[in-house]
């Protein structure tokens, strides 16, 4: 099978806008059957580097390989294997659940009756069911990010990218995300997402890659990134640790 | 301007007070940021700019004629016609076609401690640094001019007061009725009867264009200057027509005028302050819509609207019944297909039941000689409405913004998704072109003629599909995101303007076969309409579909960058 090919592969992925240097240069290889993530400050370029390696940001440089197939000169095929929960869950939420995931069923070409069936099942175990005529618009943060993930997962990815998915999720809906894609990695899936959530990297991902400033700073599984300490310290050290506050904000204080 | 800080107050009150320059200098310094790096964007302000230069001069002109003639016979004429057409113009053309420059969007100011007297009065005042503004200004002094040549320093004088006022006036009419409009469409309760509103205040143009054919027709200046002394008397023209009072005599007249003028702005101001309130605090959401439960149908059924149910359940079909559903429920497309029945129906009743004398607005002075309606005259009216209803999806992919990633992520074929958002566009335009049709040969007692009528429709509009799906791939850009439909970004207005601009003369050129036709056949081409329209338009929107589907295919990364809001 494709064992030799790496679920993702990225190789020098560059990106600027308008002068700024967003990302530059990425190499990166997620293992297949990882649950990889992609740990990073604000602005470090990982919306930008996820976008360029599914094929929703043609990068200036590099190129992206999905299971041995390239984003960009092979999408259609690349694209087959690939879920995406773009960052902000752009959706179009002026449809209901329901209807979004019919919508995103057909059009990655899938039978009807399969569509639906996975969409009642779907809406079922993230509890989305009772949320009936309600359009996506009028959904709260967390059912908005359960959605998204409904419509990555309806067609059976092999490889599911993520942008944010825990980030302004309440506890119930982020345990049950973590459930969901705990069991799609262990039914083979290989998950990459970007977080700044220290717990939850830890918790689940096999492999971890902090980026910042645009490039990669430390890549490996999670002990090998870790080496003893907790992520967090390894983090803060990698991306230049925090400035002490003493004198500065003394007005807050009444 | 400091005020003492105090020392007991528990909320410290503030150093300075916040007063209009603060807005003034914000919208100044995010129209600059707008600009920075963007070479194309300061390319089409200043083209923008320039043509804004281009009409304020010929406005200038055209009020400065009496005064510069030395004749002041039609100086009221000229001052209340123009001045009420360049309200009314405030009025309905963002309504209609461009949009409100929303630089400053009134939502972002809902955390803000500002009395609602300052926010308001920041936002007109910002509201007034445009190119429209300046454009008008420059025009109106003409205005000034023949005040002062007629009546000496004291007569321009008072000009200049009233043309000020009468700017003041044009911006706060288009800002609450902008805002009023975006409220009630907001609403999930009152959307209908906003659609309604808007059909009702578009058919007041009626009575104005009439009173303008009957001014090129019968040329008796006598009775037009007796209805314009009494436009001068309402709101509409009463700010323009201030200076010629006192120049002629009527100094009493002028406070008078002026005290309606400020009746008039106090009114729009509260009118517009109230609905901005309603924008700021209920921006969110409009009330959920009612939880209904007991769904009928799996996922797929539910996708599929009643318009829709003949679509096959694949790609095709998902797209088209998406595109159906948010033509309905975005209250920006919504508004944009009221705008075109609204307009389908008055451009051609005017044009033609006003017997043919159109004289079009682009200055080459080209009037139907017919003086009763003829082929080509419904033919060219025709033309008009089919390629206003199609330019509608000249920044197709500016209103699904960033959700048209999943289209991108999906790998979407170009030719299929631009097919079905015209299929989609047309369950909806396709009907009201066809009563447009019915109810235009009925007036025109000419029954036979409806044939004529859907023929030069229908193509004209599958040739302005075709032409604007390539532009809605070149040329899109994105839309702010807020609840108004009528906001544009600050820029855009020029953009989507001279882009329209474009989109409605390339698809005019591409619909004249059927003017030439109309004209050369005679009546044989009552018959051959039909069907050689129809077959011209789906040929032509699908011809545009096959080349533009090609572009798309290559470029849809870059348009979605394009059509997602920066932020």
């Amino acid at each position: 099978m494709t064992v030799e090919h790496p679920a993702l592969a990225l190789r020098g992925l560059a990106k600027r806008f308008d002068g700024t240097i967003a990302v530059a240069g990425v190499d990166l290889d997620v293992p297949a059957g990882s649950f990889y993530g992609l740990l990073g400050p604000n602005g470090a370029g990982k919306t930008t580097t996820l976008s360029m390696a599914v094929g929703l940001l043609r990068p200036d440089a590099g190129s992206a390989w999905v299971l041995g197939h390239d984003v960009w000169q092979d999408p259609v095929t690349a694209k087959r294997l690939l879920g995406v929960m773009p960052d902000g869950v752009r959706l179009f939420d002026r449809l209901t659940g329901a209807e979004l995931l019919a919508y995103n069923g057909l059009l990655r070409g899938m039978d009807p009756a399969v569509v639906d069936q996975r969409a009642a099942e779907l809406l079922d175990v993230l509890a989305l069911g009772d949320a009936g005529r309600t359009l996506v618009v009028d959904y709260s943060a967390g059912m908005k990010k359960k959605i998204g993930l409904a419509c990555a997962l309806l067609h059976g990815p092999r490889v599911l990218v993520l942008d944010e998915p825990f980030e302004a999720v309440d506890p119930v809906s982020a345990a049950l995300i973590r459930d969901i894609l705990t069991r799609y990695a262990a039914g083979g899936g290989t998950v990459v997402f970007s977080s700044h959530v220290m717990e939850v990297v830890e918790r689940l991902c096999s492999h971890v890659a902090i980026l910042a400033g645009g490039t990669i700073k430390r890549v490996g599984t999670i002990d090998e990134v870790r080496g003893g300490r907790s992520l967090e310290q390894v983090f803060v050290e990698v991306v230049g640790g925090r400035t002490a506050t003493g004198e500065e904000l003394s007005w807050l204080s009444q | 301007m400091a005020l003492p800080v105090s020392a007991d107050a528990t909320p410290a009150a503030p150093v300075r007070s916040v007063s209009a320059r603060h807005f003034v200098r914000l919208k100044l310094r995010v129209m600059g940021n707008n600009f920075r790096g963007q070479g194309w964007r300061i390319a089409l302000f200043v083209g923008g700019a320039l043509l804004g230069l281009w009409f304020a001069a010929a406005g200038f002109f055209l009020f400065a004629a009496p005064g510069l003639t030395g004749d002041g016979r039609y100086a009221v004429l000229i001052a209340a016609a123009g001045g009420g057409l360049l309200v009314l113009g405030w009025l309905f053309l963002p309504l209609v076609f461009f949009g409100v420059d929303e630089t400053l969007d009134p939502a972002r100011f809902a955390l803000l401690p500002l009395p609602r007297r300052t926010l308001v009065t920041g936002l007109f005042v910002a509201a007034l640094i445009s190119v429209p503004v300046l454009a008008v200004l420059i025009a109106s002094f003409g205005l000034v001019l023949t005040a002062w040549s007629l009546g000496g320093w004291s007569a321009g004088l008072v000009a200049v007061v009233g043309v000020l006022a009468g700017i003041l006036l044009c911006v706060a009419a288009s800002r609450a009725v902008t805002s009023a409009f975006a409220t009630m469409l907001r609403s999930r309760r009152v959307r209908d009867l906003a659609a309604v509103l808007l059909a009702v205040t578009a058919a007041l143009l009626g009575p104005l264009q009439i009173f303008g054919l009957a001014a090129l027709r019968e040329a008796d200046w006598t009775r037009l200057t007796g209805v314009a002394t009494v436009i001068g008397w309402t709101p509409l023209g009463a700010p323009w027509t201030v200076g010629i009072d006192v120049a002629q005599g009527r100094v009493w007249a002028a406070p008078v005028k002026l005290l309606i003028t400020v009746v008039a702005l106090g009114a729009l101001l509260a009118w517009w302050s109230r609905s901005i309130e309603s924008a700021m605090v209920g921006a969110a959401s409009a009330g959920k819509a009612p939880v209904r439960r007991g769904v009928t149908g799996g996922a797929v059924a539910q996708l599929f609207p009643r318009v829709a149910t003949w679509a096959g359940r694949d790609r095709f079909g998902a797209l088209v019944a998406r595109e159906a559903r948010y033509w309905w429920r975005d209250a920006r497309r919504r508004a944009n297909l009221i705008t075109i029945a609204v307009v389908g129906i008055f451009v051609p009743v005017l044009i033609n039941v006003t017997g043919g004398d159109f004289a079009f607005e682009d200055g080459a002075g080209f009037t139907a000689a017919a003086s009763d309606s003829s082929p080509v005259v419904v033919t060219i009216s025709m033309l008009l409405v089919g390629v206003l209803a199609a330019v509608t999806l000249a920044n197709q992919f500016g209103f699904d913004g960033s959700a048209y990633a999943a289209n991108v992520v999906a790998g979407v074929p170009g030719r299929v998704e631009l097919r079905a958002r015209m299929t989609a566009f047309s369950l909806y335009v396709l009907p009201m072109l066809g009563v447009v049709a019915v109810v235009l040969s009925f007036l025109l007692s000419r029954p036979e003629w409806i044939g004529l009528t859907i023929g030069g429709l229908v193509a004209t509009y599958g040739a302005g599909l075709a032409v604007n799906s390539l532009i809605s791939v070149l040329g899109a850009y994105s839309l702010p995101e807020t609840s108004n439909p009528f906001a544009m970004n600050s820029g855009a207005g020029l953009a989507k303007g001279l882009l329209t601009l474009l989109a409605m003369l390339a698809s005019v050129v591409a619909a004249v076969p059927m003017v030439v036709a109309a004209a050369l056949l005679g009546d044989a081409w009552l018959w051959l309409a039909l069907p050689v329209g129809a077959a011209y338009g789906l040929g032509a929107a699908l011809l545009g579909a096959y080349l533009a589907g090609d572009v798309l295919d290559r470029r849809q990364p870059e348009l979605l960058a394009t059509v997602t809001p920066r932020r």
